[in-house]
């Protein structure tokens, strides 16, 4: 159980804050199939309006795509993220992305993962919509996601249980 | 036990659309499905993992299905593999 969990409904809920600061909204609401079906896992999406990724709980890095698009990471309470700064993204190799963090980092939450151009990614053409995704959400019984609002990064989006 | 290989072609390699579906395709069987890439193994039945694998296109790929429905698990995998990836 993490540092973040709290008593609710009698479940002892695990949080995962938002990685990026911006507008918190249905996995459903994004295009791509890939996440709005929810082929990779449950989960929440922003779009952000600062273009900085955070350690959205206290994890250890899992891995880092070398072209800076995505990160997973393992939370310390066994939740398995997936961060996809845009979408399609990967056809970018690596442009308008700035890595921070590197594969194995112990990271608290807040800290820095990566950096993103938003203006130069969404001139190229992208749309710059983040999913954040739990890979292993079919292992929570307890799924709350928190959308519909503007978030900072760290605010809660997501409270699970197993 | 059924194994077969598969060459990655996607110029993009196993990233996080073909790995999804992968996984989806691997979860529909009973069978143990385990994958083989140049920087190590994976369950296939896991996301994260598979994606870990960051397997890039000439990659080779050993595809190991183990259990009761192996013989179609490794058929499926197989033609998923040639559509998708």
């Amino acid at each position: 159980m993490g540092i973040f969990s709290k008593l609710f409904g009698g479940k002892a809920l695990d949080s995962i804050g938002a990685p990026v600061t911006g507008e918190a909204v249905a996995i459903k609401e994004v295009s791509d199939p890939t996440f709005g079906e929810e082929i990779l896992g449950k989960g929440i999406a922003i779009r952000p309006t600062v273009g900085k990724v955070v350690a959205p709980c206290d994890a250890t890095v899992d891995m880092m795509f070398e072209t800076g698009h995505a990160v997973s990471l393992v939370a310390d309470f066994g939740a398995e993220i997936l961060i996809h700064v845009g979408l399609d993204t990967v056809n970018l190799k690596g442009e308008h992305y700035n890595v921070i963090a590197k594969n194995g980092d112990e990271v608290k939450k807040g800290d820095t993962l990566m950096e993103f151009d938003i203006e130069a990614i969404t001139a190229a053409g992208y749309d710059i919509i983040t999913p954040v995704v739990i890979c292993n959400s079919g292992d929570y019984t307890t799924f709350e996601t928190h959308v519909g609002a503007h978030v900072n990064a760290g605010d809660t989006v997501i409270e699970l249980a197993k | 036990m059924k194994e077969f290989t598969y060459e990655i072609k996607d110029p993009m390699g196993l990233h996080a659309r073909p790995a999804g579906l992968l996984v989806k395709a691997a979860a529909k069987f009973a069978s143990t499905v385990t994958i083989a890439a140049p920087s190590g193994k994976a369950d296939a039945k896991r996301i994260m993992a598979v994606m870990r694998l960051a397997a890039k296109q000439g990659n080779v790929l050993t595809v190991t299905c183990e259990g009761a429905d192996e013989d179609q698990a490794a058929e499926a995998l197989q033609a998923f593999m040639a559509e998708n990836l």
